[in-house]
């Protein structure tokens, strides 16, 4: 970007490129009725009109009014309507880093149906082409960018992990396997701090005798880019796992438990870059519930029963924005078929953690994550589960968090590390 | 100008350049958007992109405050809902299946249809204009609403009350001479028509739109929309 | 020299007392006044025995009213209307008793004679006589459009009009230029207070003119020497008051919603209202449905046809007689809304266009594994 534009420029700019037929309309079609507020976690949980998705959306609509309408341009001109400050970007960066975790729930109750989730994400491209992202999330942008990842994790430290874990938990982790079918790429925080995950997925995947590797160049597939909502970020970090699946020569990328990088990487990466050809990408909940259909691996049935209520979360990315919603149930059907209850609303309304988007990457964001948590813990009480279940790490991080915030006894678990639990062949070599 | 001839105004020249200025606008509306050009989705679909967009239009006829997804968004935005919901179906009503209406679809088109009794179209226009009041009234209390509600908002809200209150008046014979509250009917119809292209009203066109890209978008992820 | 009165010159004629007063019951009758207009003294109820004591009173003291009666582009409807009236004894006073003095239709002089009679009233009674129009004035091209005895019809009007104490334009046509006014109105046709404007016109449009309205608007100048009460087409305000849809049989039809929807469906038999075959009584001002014509008997809606406005200017203008009045007057043809459509098209895609450079280009295959790096 060029550093001679002010920063409303920029965003402007990013607007006008962003801006399709497809924002357009959907611009054009909100009637400002305001009932999206009523699905936001945020101004659920707070009251504040300012976390209302449409006015989060509101910025965009001004750039598109001033840029795109004539009318607009006129009125603009004539002073009538106040130009975009770089304070507006600043006070719209609190909104929509800060106050929002693109969970798309608002486009599920717009009786326009506007995609708001989407729009949401291209106020972010803007504003951080201005360069108003938020301190402590431009700064795991940056670390990712020159490191490799966002939690520090360098090809040392990767390597470190992996042979720790592979000890640990005495499995065989494949790395760098040149013509294994499937790659499988880890997020940052189940490699820095859920390692379980990593050891759970590698049993299961033994068991059901995969073909797989790990990549040490594409070793992780967070992408704070995309949280960011910058192209060429989210470009350069979804780059890193293709370009790892081209050299491996895989035919499918197996995303594990974190949800934007799944979305990232599924969806929003085709119409980034270009795909190797003919590579699938897929989701760890996906590939479970594959294995166990086709008899690949057996679970033990009913092993969480007798442990109080089960229930599963699900995340805006994997479930709602990643269409993935039937196969965790049908594992925990057969894992707890008596003690598995769902929470309401669930499936793709469920009420988000409230931590993601990059939410919980950011310090000042905390009072609003910790309010939207409070929602989600009703829900639970309300579903009388003393176990949630997820397959999101990003929200189980902010589970954990919010959990020790509110002093509750509820257990989180991750779907993966439930199925590791209950292979009925991986009985022996792993501690309980 | 006596009544006489302000209202041969009204239904004549001004009606038909209201037409033309609404037409025009609606398409120019339309183009401004429609060229901006639309992005080819590389990403492969993972479930029916038509199926979700037909669940997208079922659901979006079947926003009633008894329909069990809309149970808790209608809590927070009751006014909303059922003055929006009387609204737009009393207007539906009004404009298509109201008598005097219908004749102006048949001069226009070229064929009529059957109509309701007047009673009803009459409470209904009624309930139009009560859901009116409660809206605007919302517009100013709901702290959501009331944050997005400008002059452009309070605009459309006065251009298309007037109609519907000297439609009223009109069909009741109340306070003027007929023809006076024809002649006003009819000018703010004209007015109404003229604003149009310049307002949010498009939006019964724009909806097709976006409730397209949310089903198809919904749909191809595999998720009921 | 003393003038007769009219009852003097009615009792001349052979008319006894009381026919007299039976002229007179007739006459107060076809005022359409319940009470004496405001401003006339009368007897002390000032009600209906107030209205036949003065009209009793001015048929004694007043002398004939003379009437000279013009017409120009008509059809003499009006005319045909008034002598086939079924109100026989109040046509044969006002036009027989009260006296015509021209009248080209009912004249039975013919050619210069009647000319001669016409000139003949005017210098007798001028300033006194009553000038009644039927039909336009065409004044466009060089006014030959209607001549009389070799002259325009503009020039007689200019040469009657000035002595005249007041002027009756009965029927649509000398009222609002009626069906020769009619768009494009190829002969520039008028009715005659566009043309006359130093004079009290009374207008009695109708297609034709209820003839008990204009002879009880005659009437009501004769008892009382003055035009009745004007609404602001110039017509008097007790047969005109009212819309046709007002006081129509039909309207609790119209108010339920219950419509005629041809001329032989089952809402027709059944007397529905024909608000949409086109009625135009929502708008229409006269008294067809108090009236009625033929004596009371009927008028078109109650006949089942629909009103045709007759009354009001303009009337073969104001959309299809048959087209509901709902209807707009002017409709774009398909032509210009599609041009307009397109036009709008074009530059709704020209502004797009304009504001839309810059967009960032789709991934390719060739560019896109280039953007590799970033490692440190």
């Amino acid at each position: 970007m060029s550093a001679k534009t002010t920063p409303t420029q920029r965003a402007l700019d990013t607007f006008v490129e962003e801006t399709g037929g497809w924002i357009a309309s959907q611009l054009e079609a909100c009637t400002r009725c305001g009932i999206c507020a009523a699905a936001c976690h945020f101004y659920q949980a707070t009251g504040n009109p300012d976390f209302a998705p449409v006015w989060k959306v509101e910025l965009l609509r001004r750039a598109y009014e001033q840029r795109f309408t004539v009318a607009g341009r006129i009125l603009t001109a004539l002073g009538i309507r106040k130009r975009i400050t770089d304070e507006d970007l600043g006070a719209w960066s609190k909104l929509v880093y800060e106050a929002c975790t693109v969970c798309n729930k608002c486009a599920m109750v717009c009786p326009m149906g506007i995609q708001l989730g989407p729009l949401i994400h291209d106020v972010r491209a803007g504003l951080s082409a201005a360069g108003m992202v938020p301190e402590d999330l431009m700064a795991a942008v940056t670390k990712q960018v020159e490191e490799g990842s966002p939690l520090g994790v360098t090809d040392d430290v990767f390597e470190e992990r992996i042979d720790w874990v592979s000890d640990e938990w005495d499995v065989d982790i494949p790395l760098d396997r040149e013509g294994a079918e499937m790659l499988v790429v880890f997020s940052s925080i189940e490699i820095m701090k859920f390692p379980e995950n990593i050891a759970d997925v590698a049993m299961i995947l033994n068991a059901a005798g995969a073909s797989w590797t790990l990549s040490t160049k594409g070793r992780e597939v967070v992408n704070f880019g995309f949280y960011e909502g910058d192209a060429e970020h989210t470009a350069l970090f979804v780059n890193r796992v293709l370009d790892a699946a081209r050299e491996l020569g895989v035919e499918r990328v197996m995303v594990t438990e974190c949800g934007h990088a799944y979305d990232a990487l599924r969806w929003t990466a085709p119409n980034l870059v270009a795909m190797p050809p003919g590579v699938e990408i897929t989701h760890v909940v996906a590939v479970l519930d594959e294995l166990v259909r086709d008899g690949r691996i057996r679970l033990r049935a009913g092993a969480a029963d007798g442990g109080g209520g089960v229930t599963f979360h699900d995340a805006c990315k994997i479930q709602r924005r990643g269409g993935h919603i039937e196969e965790p149930r049908n594992l925990l059907k057969i894992l707890a078929p008596e003690s598995f209850r769902e929470m309401t609303p669930n499936r793709e309304a469920a009420i988000c953690c409230g931590g993601g988007g990059g939410v919980i990457a950011i310090k000042e964001a905390d009072p609003n994550r910790y309010a939207a948590f409070g929602l989600k813990l009703d829900q639970i009480r309300q579903a009388e589960a003393g176990t949630v279940v997820m397959a999101c790490s990003n929200c189980r991080l902010q589970f954990l968090d919010g959990v020790q915030h509110f002093g509750s006894d509820v257990k989180i678990r991750g779907l993966s590390g439930m199925v590791a639990e209950s292979l009925e062949t991986a009985d022996e070599g792993r501690p309980s | 100008m006596s009544w006489h001839e302000f209202l041969r105004f009204v239904r004549g020249p001004l009606f038909e350049v209201a037409l033309l200025v609404f037409v025009a606008g609606l398409a120019y509306r339309i183009f401004r958007v429609v060229a901006l050009g639309w992005r080819h989705e590389r990403a492969p679909a993972m479930g029916s992109r038509a199926g979700g967009v037909v669940t997208s239009y079922a659901k979006g006829i079947g926003i009633w405050p008894f329909v069990p997804w809309v149970r808790d968004t209608f809590r927070g935005n009751a006014v909303t809902f059922l003055a929006g919901g009387l609204f737009h179906l009393g207007l539906f009503v009004v404009i298509l299946l109201g008598t005097a209406h219908m004749l102006v679809w048949k001069s226009l088109l070229g064929f009529g249809w059957p109509t309701l009794p007047l009673p009803i179209v009459d409470f209904l226009a009624a309930g139009v204009i009560v859901a009116m009041a409660a809206l605007l009234i919302n517009r100013f209390t709901q702290p959501v609403v009331r944050k997005i509600t400008g002059p452009a908002e309070i605009a459309n809200w006065v251009f298309v009350f007037l109609p519907m209150l000297t439609g009223y008046l009109m069909t009741h014979h109340l306070f003027f001479r007929y023809e006076v509250l024809y002649s006003l009917h009819m000018l703010t119809v004209d007015a109404l028509l003229i604003w149009i292209p310049f307002s949010l009203i498009p939006h019964f066109a724009f909806y097709f739109f976006s409730r397209t890209i949310h089903g198809s978008q919904f749909g191809r992820r595999a998720v009921t929309p | 020299m003393g003038e007769q009165t009219i009852s003097e010159h009615l009792r001349a004629e052979g008319v006894s007392r009381r026919e007299f007063i039976r002229y007179c019951g007739v006459l107060a009758g076809s005022l359409g006044l319940t009470a004496l207009p405001p401003g006339i003294a009368g007897s002390s109820d000032g009600g209906a025995n107030a209205l036949l004591d003065r009209v009793v009173q001015a048929l004694e003291t007043t002398p004939r009213l003379p009437i000279i009666w013009l017409e120009f582009q008509d059809c003499a409807g009006c005319t045909e209307a008034l002598t086939r009236s079924q109100s026989p004894t109040l046509v044969d006073l006002v036009l027989n008793r009260i006296s015509i003095d021209y009248h080209e239709t009912l004249f039975a002089a013919a050619g210069t004679r009647a000319e001669e009679a016409r000139l003949q009233a005017m210098e007798t009674y001028a300033g006194r006589y009553v000038l009644v129009v039927e039909g336009s004035i065409p004044t466009g091209g060089t006014g030959l459009f209607c001549t009389i005895g070799g002259r325009r019809a503009t020039d007689i009007l200019d040469e009657t009009a000035p002595g005249a104490a007041a002027i009756v334009a009965t029927g649509n046509c000398a009222a609002f230029g009626g069906l020769p006014k009619a768009s494009p109105n190829p002969t520039q046709a008028k009715g005659v207070w566009e043309l006359v404007t130093d004079k009290p016109i009374v207008n009695i449009p109708g297609c034709p003119a209820i003839p008990e309205v204009t002879t009880g608007t005659i009437a009501h100048y004769l008892v009382f020497g003055r035009l009745p009460e004007l609404d602001a087409l110039n017509r008097p305000k007790t047969f005109y008051g009212t819309t046709i849809h007002d006081r129509c049989q039909r309207r609790p039809f119209y108010d339920a919603g219950k419509f005629a929807g041809s001329f032989d469906d089952e809402g027709a038999r059944k007397g529905y209202c024909l608000y949409k075959l086109g009625c135009k009584g929502p708008t229409t001002y006269n008294a067809c449905a108090t009236l009625k014509w033929d004596g009371g008997l009927s008028f078109p809606i109650q006949s089942g046809h629909p009103c045709l406005g007759c009354s009001e200017p303009d009337f073969w203008d104001g959309g299809g007689f048959y087209q509901g009045q709902s209807a707009p007057l002017d409709r774009p043809g398909l032509r210009t809304l599609g041009l307009l459509a397109g036009a709008g098209a074009v530059v709704g895609a020209g502004v797009a266009a304009a504001t839309r450079r810059g967009r960032r280009p789709a991934p390719t295959a060739p560019t896109a594994p280039a953007e590799e790096g970033g490692e440190p």
